[in-house]
């Protein structure tokens, strides 16, 4: 198990919080732009950069709608998402295994 | 690619502590079961054992009108409190979690409805005031315990599952003894049931 094998895409302070807030969601939710904004106390150019990374990665999936005249995102993980977050938390657990003497 | 100027990579340490410190920040932000618990027991406590008060000054040995009022009153300060909590909790948030909350949701609302029209029958078939209050609560009960553990079997949640066995068999022993003494049994038992339910699931927070 090696560095090398880290998902470039979630390999990032950033983008690893905004992933593992949405896969503590249950799965099947998605939650509204705000409120993750919130979760992440990041501002919302910068959220919006992350998860158009995360989008074309295909691990995250954003859906507009409207809540009666204003316009709501709902964000969450896709199925690839989460395979690969349960990825790269695994290959966390063992890099940091194989750190110890 | 550009770069992310706050992204140095990461060390696997700092990595998982990211991925626990968020974990339990949106379980902080979710609905809180030591709310609802602690709630619910507070209330209980104090509604059963104000009914059994007046029930042991009463002729019939059971609550009074005005005890009863108060009773319900609880109630209701108990399912706004829950509704509240619960709608502030699930904002911003949709899909399946929601749907399985809407219909666990109209679950309550059919069982306390059928609950109330089999009590007005048996009033309304002249059953006396000691009948009539235990088939109330004794119905009631079910409906909360079955419940209860309906919840925690679909989500695992050990301590709801053992709550609802709990409630029911505090509210058969209730029955069995009849009033007055089974407003206490339901105060003690019931109320302090939820309350100890509640420390255990401040306990479970904590752990994990």
């Amino acid at each position: 198990m090696t560095e090398a094998e880290l998902d470039p895409v979630i390999h990032s302070a950033s983008r690893l919080r905004v992933v593992a807030t949405l896969a503590a969601l249950d799965r099947g939710d998605s939650i509204a732009f705000p409120r993750l904004q919130g979760l992440l106390d990041m501002t919302a150019g910068n959220l919006s950069t992350h998860l158009r990374r995360l989008e074309e990665a295909g691990y995250v999936q954003q859906t507009k709608t409207h809540q009666g005249r204003t316009p709501a995102t709902y964000v969450e993980l896709t199925p690839a998402g989460r395979d690969a977050f349960h990825r790269y938390t695994r290959t966390l657990t063992e890099l940091l295994k194989g750190a110890q003497p | 690619m550009g770069t992310d100027e706050d992204d140095a990579p990461l060390d696997p340490a700092a990595g998982l502590a990211i991925v626990a410190a968020q974990r339990r920040r949106v379980l902080d932000s979710e609905v809180d079961d030591r709310v609802l618990f602690g709630t619910w027991g507070g209330l209980w406590l104090l509604g059963y054992t104000v009914q059994w008060w007046s029930a042991e000054r009463s002729p019939t040995g059971t609550s009074t009108a005005p005890a009863g009022a108060v009773f319900g009153a609880l109630m209701v300060v108990g399912l706004v409190i829950t509704l509240t909590h619960v709608g502030h909790r699930s904002r911003g948030v949709r899909g399946t979690s929601r749907s399985v909350g809407t219909m666990f949701g109209l679950t309550w609302f059919a069982g306390f409805t059928g609950q109330g029209l089999v009590v007005a029958g048996v009033v309304a078939a002249g059953a006396d005031p000691e009948v009539i209050a235990i088939v109330a609560n004794g119905l009631a009960c079910l409906v909360v315990g079955l419940l209860y553990m309906a919840c925690g079997a679909m989500w695992q949640i050990r301590a709801m599952y053992l709550l609802g066995v709990w409630v029911i068999a505090t509210a058969a022993v209730a029955s069995l003894v009849g009033t007055p003494d089974g407003y206490l049994v339901m105060a003690v038992g019931g109320g302090g049931g939820m309350l100890v339910g509640a420390l255990v699931a401040h306990l479970v927070r904590r752990r994990a």
